[in-house]
């Protein structure tokens, strides 16, 4: 029995130890979509700033890494650029997550191309049926004789299930797409490749200097196949829902957000977050929104 | 409704899903590899009870402290599309030792000292899986899986490298029998209709992964999982298969088998997570003397199970208990036995390395029964739980 009670008293021992050496500063852990993390990087710096006492840790690693995160309780706040799916809502329930949403910011999800390529415009559907690969040259879309070259992401990021939601029709990218693992790598081979063809979050097009890039053009963008066609870089038309790639990026929470949690989603979707928003060229929060972010406040 | 009418109405299910998922062009295939190994240093704190009883005889090996490599896993996943994932793992242990502490040995030692206890890779998975099929919460598994059985119980209880799930364990470790297993071949159909309901109906050989179909029935598995509020959930279980008997001395017309299972868990506080487990299992062919009633009759085999674990630092340390009562044979409960397991759950540097160091309790009603030289009722082993997964 001594050694059992020496052994148990090790147990015991190491587990005081690893607590007396646990962090004693309660960091809020931020994790998720890749297309987010710059952003949400710059708002908590400078929400850190502000609030000398606040401790906030962000990861990027794509939507569906920050709502597991959320799901798996080893996160506090999930970044997603795209909505819950059912089978994650049903996860959550069963592990006793109620998420809230938060949207933090809006973007104009921008098709692009090289600046090479005489195309300037194209239709959801044309988007969606390169995507497919269905059309495999541009010259079936009156652009140059080259193989259409597809630039995505993987799997698990927000912008991947999005597009393949909204503009693909639910249906599977071509096996041709080179999935690549953030927006920066996307643009990197868009700027390389003559013939291709990227999406990235807006806020991904300016450079430090808070131009757009050199080397990449921004396609317009319209619903139908006759119908005017909008650059997601219109304020207006992104507001209005008249640039058709537009989206809501989400923050979720478990439950009703208090404390430092609660303050930092205030002061992100409040005007000086939303000032940085605008500064780091996504598009800040209108009225339906607005109002989204009140009901989950309460 | 007539044999060719089911086999037309089976070919119309498959059929239009197929032609739906046929409709989806191919997407580009992302393949994982992976690799989980259970590596336990093992030493006894006791020395008279049946598993770690010192034998008297200096020429008899006694086996207690040793290293043992306990379990290797190799998956390979294709995720084909986003509608289809097939996966093929490859598991590996020692026969002689499938558990962290065997019952089943020579009275000298759970551990056979035989030259060839090399561990041995055999096939644990090699399934397709096909989501969204007919419904978009709908999942069709076709070829060896895990089976419904100890599924739901073994996540939520997460801590495989320390123990199986309670009838998991002691169908193993007691020898008795219970015909159950954790993959199977065969065809199941998973979903989640609702987010507070859960199903799963699967039809399988009933031989376990081990084996070759070994008779002409079919083992059929159900489960049914409520979850009322966030955070607290339900799950109901049943399985039956006809039995095949070589021996008939009861004039047996049609023996079967059934296991019914109920589990709870609770998730409602961050970091902890509290479940329980209940089984009985039920064969016709467990036959044996009522000592009461000295009649031959049917002996059930019953058990319950208590766990927990909390994180105590967020990725990096975790503590869990768990508590089984284990009821073998309905009719002589002086073969009853309890487990205690606590330990803690430490990842330093990576979740890819932890060290889960455990203390197993065993209390037995009577230890002679497992071995006749015990002259202890209590068992008590350490083991230091090398986690690797890369």
């Amino acid at each position: 029995m001594k050694k059992v009670l020496i052994i148990t008293l090790a147990l015991l021992g190491l587990a005081a130890a690893m607590l007396v050496a646990a962090p004693a500063k309660k960091m809020i852990q931020i994790k998720g979509s890749d297309t987010m993390v710059n952003l949400v990087q710059i708002l908590a710096e400078e929400y850190m700033s502000q609030n000398p006492g606040a401790a906030l840790a962000v990861l990027g690693g794509g939507s569906g890494t920050g709502v597991t995160g959320l799901i798996n309780k080893t996160c506090d706040i999930a970044d997603h650029s795209r909505e819950w799916k059912p089978s994650e809502i049903n996860q959550a329930w069963e592990k006793g997550v109620t998420p809230r949403f938060f949207v933090i910011a809006v973007d104009g999800l921008s098709i692009i191309v090289n600046e090479k390529n005489t195309l300037e415009k194209l239709t959801m559907a044309q988007v969606g049926a390169l995507y497919r690969g269905e059309v495999k040259n541009w010259k079936a879309l009156g652009g140059p004789d080259k193989p259409v070259s597809l630039y995505g992401r993987q799997s698990n990021s927000g912008t991947y299930v999005f597009m393949q939601e909204h503009v693909l029709g639910n249906k599977n990218y071509s096996p041709d797409m080179k999935e690549m693992n953030g927006n920066a790598q996307i643009i990197e081979g868009v700027l390389q490749d003559e013939a291709a063809i990227g999406y990235v979050g807006v806020g991904y097009l300016y450079d430090k200097d808070g131009k757009i890039r050199s080397g990449l053009k921004i396609l317009n963008i319209s619903r139908e196949p006759n119908g005017q066609a909008y650059s997601p870089l219109d304020k207006e038309a992104v507001d209005t829902k008249k640039y058709p790639v537009a989206r809501p990026l989400y923050q979720a929470v478990n439950g009703k957000p208090t404390g430092e949690i609660a303050k930092f989603l205030m002061w992100e979707t409040g005007p000086e977050g939303q000032k940085i928003v605008a500064r780091e060229g996504f598009y800040a929060i209108g009225g339906d929104y607005v109002a989204l972010n009140e009901k989950s406040f309460k | 409704m007539k044999n060719g009418q089911k086999l037309g109405l089976a070919l119309l299910l498959v059929l239009g899903a197929s032609s739906a998922l046929m409709a989806q062009t191919a997407a580009p295939s992302t393949q994982t590899f992976g690799a989980t190994v259970y590596l336990d240093y093992r030493y006894y704190l006791s020395d008279a009870g049946p598993v770690t009883l010192k034998p008297t005889d200096p020429t008899v090996p006694y086996l207690n402290n040793q290293f043992v490599f306990r379990r290797a896993y190799f998956t390979y996943e294709n995720k084909i599309n986003d509608f289809l994932t097939f996966r093929f793992r490859l598991d590996a242990d020692n026969t002689a030792n499938v558990t962290g502490v065997s019952l089943t040995g020579t009275p000298v030692s759970g551990v056979s000292l035989s030259k060839d206890d090399k561990l041995r890779p055999f096939l644990k998975n090699l399934y397709v899986q096909w989501s969204s099929f007919l419904l978009p919460d709908m999942t069709l598994r076709i070829g060896m899986e895990d089976t419904l059985t100890f599924k739901i119980a073994e996540d939520k209880w997460g801590y495989r490298s320390v123990a199986k799930t309670l009838l998991d364990i002691f169908k193993d470790n007691t020898g008795t029998d219970i015909k159950a297993s954790s993959a199977d071949i065969g065809v199941s159909l998973q979903g989640a209709p609702m987010k507070f309901l859960r199903y799963g109906l699967q039809v399988v050989n009933g031989a376990g992964y081990s084996h070759l179909e070994n008779d002409q029935y079919k083992k059929f598995e159900g489960n049914l999982q409520l979850i009322p509020v966030p955070g607290l959930s339900f799950v109901g279980y049943m399985d039956i298969e006809h039995q095949l008997y070589k021996v008939n001395p009861l004039g047996l017309t049609s023996p079967m088998a059934y296991t019914y299972k109920l589990d709870g868990f609770f998730e409602m506080v961050k970091g902890l997570l509290i479940g329980g487990e209940w089984f009985t299992y039920k064969n016709d062919l467990n036959q044996a003397l009522n000592p009461t009633t000295e009649a031959q009759e049917r002996y059930n085999a019953t058990g319950w199970s208590a766990f927990g674990h909390y994180t105590l630092v967020q990725n990096k340390l975790n503590v869990f208990a768990r508590h089984d009562n284990y009821e073998p044979n309905s009719l002589n409960t002086a073969k009853n036995m309890n487990l205690t397991i606590v330990g803690l759950d430490w990842a330093p540097i990576h979740s890819s390395l932890k060290l889960q160091p455990n203390l197993w309790f065993y209390h037995y009603t009577n230890g002679t029964l497992y071995n006749p030289h015990a002259t202890s009722n209590s068992d008590v082993v350490f083991n230091m739980t090398f986690f690797l997964s890369f």
